[in-house]
């Protein structure tokens, strides 16, 4: 897949997003346009239903837009196919979720080193190297070996980041990451998020804490599937 | 090792009791199904090698008189005949503890130089010397003896006397002779003088050249010979072709061999619906994780690949425990069968394809059964398996009226209603532990009733024959007055005399008769058996028509045996039956069953006398005594036998009914028993499932049992919810499966009945069977519901909330 150097990584043009519900269709999403510069830590912020997570989804290719266009790094993913969306995910997005989900049966290294196995990025000798690697980056070298459960919240989540590191995707995108987390574990997972930014990484993360304005370069907040503030393209 | 497979292998090793289960039960399929088709392989193999290694005559014709030596070697020299060889068998008594049983001597020319039907020289002498015999191994059980003993043996015509028994030989042709309780001897033509009979060979056994398993061919051949015999004036009053190349029992064998051969797959298949069963619980748990490597990078298929290598490293494993398993018990099974068979395993390798039979199967079916939930639990899209909860399935919105009924069942406390909605939650799961357990019930009780029917069915020997002793004469004997001195006997209610002979259906091909009569005179036999038409002594089943009237008309009444014999014959048929090179038109009256018989006519003693000119005479005795115990039996028998020798009558034989139903019994016992085994391999299998559901209903709830602890829900609460739940399960399978056993009870009876008898066991229901049943699940399901709930109240409330 090819890189462009377009200045925007995300750009959705008039998608829409609809469900079909007992009371006739309701629209998640409202006919958004939006384009994503590269290399921003980004927030996106609403209130509950607004349609932030489904934005997400879209972004990543786990949902399909009901109207409009996704175009990620010059890839337009909403005409994929299913196996070509997971092999296109697992190399572009990284994503962290709430509840960390690492797999119980693996350990923290291995966690890191399947989306590498699954995508089939890297020699497998260099694997392991480069999961200790990404553990080392996110603070938690010394925990490669244990399994999940025996790592507080704040530990699984920076090895939740570094597993969505590992196939070294342009977009990382977290829904509420620190919804299970103390504000000081937070802050220091926030903190992570703005230095993979600062490398270049495009950050989207939805939240609900106002404390951590201060971290976005961008915040977007939404209401009723539609775009409440725009972005500033600075 | 890939990282997905090191996922795989962990999530193998952290289920490992629920997984062992799995294992155990494909192991029991894979393990059935190598026991028996190696044991059955073998056997089979064997039973051809053996039968063919005795080169089995092709034909055997009767002589009216003895063959003399250059006779054979012109016979020989016949175009098509590869081989000839004079024989002559004999039916004399032998005395054993005081009574007198069958033994056949068979009388070889030259021991030397078997030419047909090769007893195989074991151990002891090769030719008997004169005043001796060698036996078959089979024998001496019966006749408790061995090499080196002696035998006291009575032929028709002379005096007992003392043979030693100087060697054994091994005749696969032969049934064991303690199924047969008779004795096999075989012994020189001079031996026979000795014992008084001045009869030579009356057999002239032919082998053909070609053609040698058309039995039309032989057929053909065996006419030739005998009408240039007769034309020399030998007579040839009866040609016997045993069906060309078949073991006598091959039949039967294969056969019963078949019903083994499926029930061991359908253990197999079963086991495999509980792994199907397991993996969609599976699938259904990791749902979420699905949905989480798929958002990781994996495809559809690369999911697919991971579970089912979980399922192919199960398979792995059981093929693993069950091959080997498998093969030692295939050795027991074909050394039983062997031994039922008097087979001599020779070559007792398994062949190769039946491990590729296990292999197959043991892999192919549980991956069949599995790929069904795998494929629909991989295909899931990312945003459903993300989104879904764990467990759910669609939560139910209203109870059912069943439920409703249920739940204001409160005569077991307020767990039961509980209990029972919880039963219904997961219907398909539900619906495999029931056909799983109904299943193995119905298999296990239908063993035992059949074991059952089998039984019922041996008694009516009793039954249908109200005598207790038959004894055969050497010749006609006048009968008027001889019957009342039999009567005046203390302990004999009734006698009766008949007339018996070899008989044959006549297809018109001047005098010499064709029959399938084996060198053994047993199997293939067919006799006609004139008898008093109010006969107080033989009650056979009635099935067709009606039994014979008063007077001289030639009326016949066939039994079970007899009917096959004919390409098709119905009520009001005329048949022309040869009797003693004398053939006469009968017309088929009836149809019987009687158990244990062999092929038989029956007709009016006054209509055979008339036919045969035997008026007032018999060569049969029927004698019923008062009490039917085999002791008494014993004991009065000895009385008519010195009644009998006072009158100067001879006995060729004495046969009771108690030894005939030995030695039907005999026949059929390991097969019975072999039933048994698959049954409860099959029981087995199904209080698995019950358990591994139990498991997989506790383990998926762990969550909600959680939230009941911390509702303040007591260990025995939870304890009681989790009991009744499988015993519940439980009890509607033993419905199920009772149900279930009749209908596989009637079919499997009506098959082993037709092997044995040629009529189907009737229907018993085994008390035992259906008490051990019940008392098996419910233990069953109360071991099964032990590790759940007490894992369901030994995890922490803490754990069981967090649990996903
Ligand atoms: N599969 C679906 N079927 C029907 N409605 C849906 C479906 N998925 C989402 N919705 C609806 O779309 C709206 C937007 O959902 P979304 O999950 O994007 O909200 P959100 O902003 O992430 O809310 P929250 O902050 O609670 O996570 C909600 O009203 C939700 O009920
Ligand atoms: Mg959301």
């Amino acid at each position: 897949m090819e890189h462009t150097n377009e200045k925007f990584l995300i750009r959705l043009s008039g998608v829409t997003k609809t469900f079909p519900v007992a009371s006739g269709i309701f629209h998640a999403l409202n006919n958004m346009t939006l384009d994503i510069p590269r290399g921003q830590l980004m927030a996106i912020t609403g209130k509950s239903g607004s349609g932030k997570s489904t934005l997400l989804n879209i972004i990543s290719g786990i949902d399909k837009p009901t109207h409009g266009s996704v175009v990620v790094d010059g890839v337009r993913i909403d005409t994929l196919s299913e196996s070509e969306l997971a092999s296109w995910r697992g190399i572009n997005i990284g994503v962290v979720f709430q509840f960390f989900q690492l797999l119980p049966t693996l350990t923290i290294a291995e966690n890191v080193m399947l989306p590498m196995d699954f995508c089939n990025r890297y020699p497998a000798k260099e694997r392991r190297p480069r999961a200790l690697a990404l553990l080392q980056h996110v603070g938690i070298g010394d925990q490669a070996d244990k399994l999940p459960s025996a790592l507080s919240g704040g530990q699984q989540q920076r090895a939740a980041i570094a597993r969505a590191l590992a196939n070294d995707p342009p977009v990382l995108m977290a829904d509420e990451p620190t919804g299970n987390l103390d504000s000081q574990t937070s802050t220091a997972i926030f903190e992570l998020f703005a230095g993979l930014a600062r490398l270049g990484k495009t950050v989207i993360i939805v939240t609900h804490e106002r404390d951590f304005a201060s971290y976005f370069e961008n915040t977007m907040a939404m209401a009723d599937g539609k775009m409440v503030t725009e972005l500033s393209h600075a | 090792m890939k990282t997905r497979y090191k996922k795989v292998m962990r999530d193998l090793l952290s289920g490992y009791a629920k997984n062992a289960m799995l294992v155990i039960a494909m192991a029991m399929g894979v393990f059935g199904v190598g026991a028996i088709l190696g044991g059955y392989s073998v056997v089979k193999r064997e039973m051809t090698a053996n039968y063919m290694g005795t080169v089995p005559a092709s034909a055997t014709l009767e002589m009216e008189d003895s063959l003399k030596q250059g006779l054979i070697d012109s016979v020989r020299q016949w175009p098509g005949v590869s081989q000839a060889e004079r024989h002559a068998t004999v039916l004399a008594r032998m005395r054993i503890d005081d009574k007198w049983f069958p033994l056949l001597l068979f009388v070889v020319d030259d021991f030397e130089h078997q030419r047909t039907n090769i007893a195989r020289h074991v151990s002891g002498e090769q030719t008997p010397p004169t005043g001796t015999l060698l036996v078959e191994r089979t024998a001496f059980v019966v006749m408790h003896a061995q090499e080196g003993d002696s035998l006291l043996v009575k032929t028709r015509h002379g005096e007992a006397k003392a043979l030693k028994i100087v060697g054994t030989v091994h005749d696969a042709g032969l049934a064991p002779a303690w199924q047969e309780q008779a004795g096999y001897g075989y012994i020189t033509l001079s031996t026979l003088r000795a014992l008084g009979e001045d009869g030579g060979f009356d057999q002239l056994r032919i082998l053909v050249s070609e053609h040698a398993d058309s039995r039309d061919h032989i057929e053909t051949k065996a006419k030739e010979i005998a009408i240039a015999l007769n034309a020399r004036h030998h007579g040839v009053h009866e040609i016997q072709i045993p069906p060309p190349g078949k073991h006598p029992h091959q039949s039967q064998m294969s056969a019963v061999m078949t019903i083994f051969v499926m029930f061991s797959f359908l253990v197999l298949v079963l086991a495999s619906i509980l792994v199907g069963t397991a993996v969609a619980t599976i699938m259904v748990k990791h749902v979420r994780q699905i949905g989480v490597m798929k958002t990781l990078g994996a495809n559809s298929r690369q999911i697919a690949v991971m579970y089912l290598t979980m399922v192919f490293a199960l398979c792995l494993v059981a093929l693993v425990i069950a091959i080997p398993l498998s093969r030692v018990a295939a050795a027991a099974f074909y050394d039983q069968i062997a031994v039922l068979l008097n087979l001599e395993i020779r070559d007792a390798s398994i062949p190769v394809w039946v491990v590729a039979v296990q292999v197959f199967s043991g892999i192919g079916i549980p991956l069949l059964s599995a790929a069904v939930p795998v494929l629909r639990g991989s295909f899931i899209s990312v945003r459903k398996a993300l989104d879904n909860h764990g467990v759910g399935h669609r939560p139910q919105q209203q109870l059912s009226w069943t439920m409703k009924m249920l739940s204001s069942w409160k005569f077991a406390g307020d767990m039961f209603p509980l209990a029972m909605r919880n039963v219904f939650r997961q219907r398909s799961r539900l619906a495999m532990t029931l056909g799983l357990l109904a299943a193995g019930g119905a298999m296990f009780m239908m063993a035992l009733n059949v074991s059952e029917a089998w039984e019922a069915n041996l008694s009516r020997i009793y039954q249908q024959r109200l005598y207790d002793v038959e004894f055969r004469l050497n010749r006609l004997h006048p009968t008027d007055t001889l019957l009342a001195k039999l009567k005046s006997i203390p302990g004999v209610t009734h006698v009766e005399g008949w007339n018996s002979a070899a008989v044959a259906f006549s297809k018109g091909n001047k005098g010499v008769e064709v029959t399938r009569t084996y060198p053994d005179k047993g199997h293939g036999s067919f006799s006609m058996q004139a008898l008093p038409v109010s006969t107080q002594l033989l009650r056979p089943d009635i099935t067709a028509g009606r039994w014979l009237r008063e007077g001289q008309a030639n009326e016949v009444v066939l039994n079970q045996l007899a009917t096959p014999m004919l390409s098709s014959v119905a009520l009001g048929d005329t048949v022309s039956l040869t009797v003693n090179q004398h053939t006469t038109a009968w017309t088929v009256v009836g149809f019987v069953e009687d158990v244990g018989t062999p092929a038989t006519a029956y007709v009016s003693i006054e209509a055979f006398a008339k036919a045969e000119d035997t008026a007032g005479k018999s060569n049969v005795l029927r004698v019923a005594y008062a009490d039917r115990s085999k002791e008494s039996t014993v004991k009065n028998n000895r009385l008519v036998e010195a009644l009998l020798e006072k009158e100067n009558i001879g006995v060729d034989a004495t046969i009771p009914v108690w030894l005939l139903r030995n030695a039907i019994a005999g026949h059929m016992k390991v097969l019975v028993n072999s039933l048994m085994a698959m049954a409860l391999l099959m029981a087995v299998v199904g209080t698995l499932g019950l358990m591994s559901t139990m498991s997989m209903n506790v383990l998926e709830r762990t969550r909600e049992i959680g939230v009941m602890r911390t509702l303040g829900a007591t260990p025995r609460k939870i304890r009681s919810l989790v009991v009744w739940e499988g015993v519940s399960i439980g009890v509607m399978s033993i419905f199920l499966a009772f149900a279930l056993s009749l209908l596989l009870s009637a079919y499997i009876g009506s098959f082993i009945g037709h092997m044995a008898f040629r009529t189907p066991l009737s229907l018993q229901i085994s008390i035992v069977g259906v008490v051990a049943w019940v008392a098996m699940v419910m233990a069953g399901a109360y071991v099964a519901t032990l590790y759940p709930s007490k894992r369901a109240n030994t995890i922490t409330t803490r754990e069981a909330l967090a649990y996903e």
